[in-house]
């Protein structure tokens, strides 16, 4: 079962590399979730804690639902061209993607030090955690550096619910909570970006230099 | 019941927003319940020194001596920044730049910003530290983009996605930490009074790397280069109030929790590789601040850059690792905080006032606006390490501490940077406070709380200098005790 979870992290994650359009990426972006979801309530099978339990629920509800539902409304409402604005192109990013997945393996194993079964979930969420900052950098739009740091926050939970079996539960709550407001936060930003600039290009936001 | 009261006041004002009429009024209560919270700091403080305890609170909120103190300066000058606000945006609201809903909204947020940086060092879990420091960057982006002109959203967008993702670091930091706990067999919750005596047994490899992501984490955060890129972006921006406060204490609530995890560190890891690191960082920021503080023509950003310097001259006094040089760096928190706000007071009065950030058209300031010119001219040779005033002091430390252990070359390369980031705020002010006065312009009129504050400032950065001459000892001690814990 958890096999299956890893795979589509992995498959979710390598859509999202060569995405070239907004929706696609957030389409990804919640099947990602959905994985995520699915791998966090296997860990919480095994274990049998409750807050894991709790921590998979909310996934479910935001990462899946919540989150994805805002960014697609947002998009409708600023209604931008589509385009992420690719920096490097998808064969590029995916052969650089494949050297992520290689590097946060090597570093797994390393930082956990025991069996090789052991280290698998923590280099996937190592492996999600490059990819989202990778997606942040070479991407242009405001709404894919969003979406990158989301994917970041997503290895974040694997890596937590893998190698800790969950951070002590009101942490997890305030965490999530945390994350829900800044995607708000965020999203009414690109909302005001959008409005005085016309287009949610970062890289032609450059009034300030120096 | 004294760490309650620091979370409620805020949060009693912040509501209290809802039910004001004009800006003005309120702004005189914001600034009294300011008052209090000095007061009551400042008690906190005492208590804690005088009982070298810990106060603890549902062993939810946590006050030792680093907090009491960090606590303290937020304190100092989130009331130097509400009285300075009543002037301010009264006279935003008299020129029509913002509605009275929109000073309201300011004075929402401002309020919840002072609650997020008080619960910084209140909290006494690690994790959920992370999420007050992840709270003031939400909070404070929204006093960034405030004017919502083209450059503030850009300002605050580049402050919002930065911090975000540095801060994601942290918490892989964090997580990592828990994980060393959790293979140590001790701990299940991450709170720091825990986390500290259990630090002995961690594994060091481990908690390294762990260091690693919390140093680019909440060094983001702090402005340490290479990771300052928002820095001065964001302070250029901000409503002129605000900027003080970001660039007084929200900076310094990052250092605190690089020293929180720096403890730990220090404890299993060896004072070596902590040290090493922040003074690696500090250097660098000297470096690149230096390189832009000379080409500068922005003068808010120019004092964005000076900032960066100082947390850079910060990360070197606790890289030092010597009693004085980690007493150095603390003082210099707190003398770096009320000089620099006093300095972005004096700034934004006189951006306002020429209606222009750049510093080739401001000129004949002190003639303009008397009381802020002379504020600007003192706090100028304040910020730059002059001797009677507290920013000597405390650099004088640090560089003694250098001295002490024989970091010569570490000693040599702060004094050089001083010297020269002293001459290029001599030649950048001198022109702009006695340059030729243009024709246009007449005397103003500035409001008296701008001036309280100014006054109020003024007075803690000349008494500063004093008092720690005369409390030396007793302090000596204080900060070799943190050291050991």
């Amino acid at each position: 079962m958890q096999g299956l979870s890893i795979f589509g992290l992995l498959v979710a994650t390598f859509l999202m590399v060569i995405a070239k359009r907004t929706p696609a990426l957030v389409r990804s972006f919640r099947y990602q979730s959905f994985f995520l979801f699915l791998a966090t309530l296997v860990i919480a099978l095994e274990e049998r804690q409750l807050n894991l339990y709790v921590v998979a629920g909310l996934i479910f509800a935001l990462k899946v639902i919540g989150i994805p539902y805002f960014l697609q409304y947002t998009m409708k409402k600023i209604n931008v061209r589509e385009d992420l604005g690719l920096i490097a192109n998808t064969q590029i990013s995916l052969l650089l993607s494949l050297g992520f997945a290689y590097l946060s393996w090597i570093f797994s194993k390393q930082l956990m030090s025991s069996s090789e079964t052991t280290a698998i979930l923590p280099a996937v969420a190592f492996f999600i955690l490059l990819t989202g900052m990778f997606l942040m950098i070479f991407r242009l739009t405001a709404m894919a550096q969003i979406i990158g740091l989301l994917i970041m926050e997503n290895g974040l939970f694997l890596l937590a619910s893998a190698v800790l079996g969950g951070m002590p539960f009101f942490v997890e709550i305030a965490i999530f909570f945390d994350v829900f407001v800044s995607v708000v936060i965020m999203g009414f930003f690109v909302y005001r970006i959008n409005k005085l600039f016309t287009h949610i290009d970062v890289n032609r936001l450059s009034r300030l230099r120096g | 019941m004294l760490l309650i009261f620091l979370l409620v006041v805020p949060l009693i004002l912040a509501a209290g927003v809802f039910l004001a009429r004009d800006a003005k009024s309120f702004g005189v209560v914001n600034a009294l319940g300011y008052c209090g919270m000095l007061i009551v700091s400042a008690l906190l403080l005492q208590e804690v020194v005088a009982g070298h305890g810990m106060l603890i609170e549902w062993h939810f909120l946590v006050a030792d001596i680093l907090s009491a103190y960090f606590i303290f300066v937020i304190a100092v000058v989130s009331l130097a920044t509400a009285l300075y606000s009543i002037g301010y945006i009264n006279k935003d609201i008299e020129q029509g730049i913002i509605s009275l809903k929109k000073a309201k909204t300011y004075y929402l947020f401002f309020n919840i910003f002072c609650f997020s940086m008080f619960l910084v060092p209140l909290v006494n879990n690690l994790g959920l530290m992370w999420v007050a420091i992840e709270m003031t960057t939400l909070v404070s982006a929204f006093l960034v983009g405030f004017y919502n002109t083209k450059r503030s959203v850009e300002a605050a967008w580049k402050y919002i996605i930065i911090c975000s993702a540095g801060i994601i670091f942290a918490l892989l930091g964090t997580i990592l930490f828990f994980y060393a706990f959790s293979l140590s067999g001790c701990m299940k919750s991450l709170n720091w009074t825990e986390a500290v005596s259990t630090a002995g047994s961690l594994d060091p490899k481990v908690i390294r790397i762990a260091f690693i992501f919390i140093l680019v984490g909440y060094g983001t955060k702090a402005g340490l280069a290479p990771m300052h890129n928002w820095l001065p972006d964001a302070h250029s921006q901000a409503v002129g109030p605000v900027s003080a406060l970001l660039s007084g204490v929200l900076l310094k609530t990052a250092i605190y929790a690089i020293l929180r995890f720096g403890f730990i560190v220090i404890k299993s890891a060896g004072f070596a590789y902590f040290g090493n690191l922040l003074l690696l960082l500090g250097v660098i920021s000297l470096v690149i601040s230096c390189c832009f503080i000379l080409i500068q023509k922005d003068l808010k950003r120019l004092l964005a850059y000076s900032s960066i310097e100082h947390i850079g001259i910060i990360a070197i006094g606790l890289g030092l690792g010597t009693p004085w040089g980690f007493l150095g760096a603390l003082l210099h928190v707190f003398n770096h905080a009320v000089t620099k706000s006093l300095m972005f007071f004096g700034a934004s009065n006189i951006v306002r006032a020429y209606d222009t950030h750049n510093l080739h058209s401001i000129r004949g300031a002190i003639k303009t606006l008397p009381y802020t010119g002379t504020m600007v001219l003192l706090g100028m040779f304040a910020l730059t390490g002059f001797p009677p005033f507290s920013i000597f002091m405390s650099e004088f430390l640090i560089i003694m501490g250098a001295f002490s252990k024989g970091a010569y070359f570490i000693a040599g390369t702060l004094l050089l940077f001083l010297v020269i980031i002293f001459g290029a705020f001599m030649y950048r002010f001198s022109e702009m406070l006695f340059g030729h006065l243009p024709k246009n312009r007449v005397v103003q009129k500035e409001p008296l709380s701008g001036k309280l504050a100014f006054a109020f400032l003024l007075v803690l950065i000349s008494a500063a200098g004093p008092a720690l001459i005369y409390f030396r000892k007793d302090l000596l001690c204080l900060v070799q005790n943190l050291l050991t814990l």
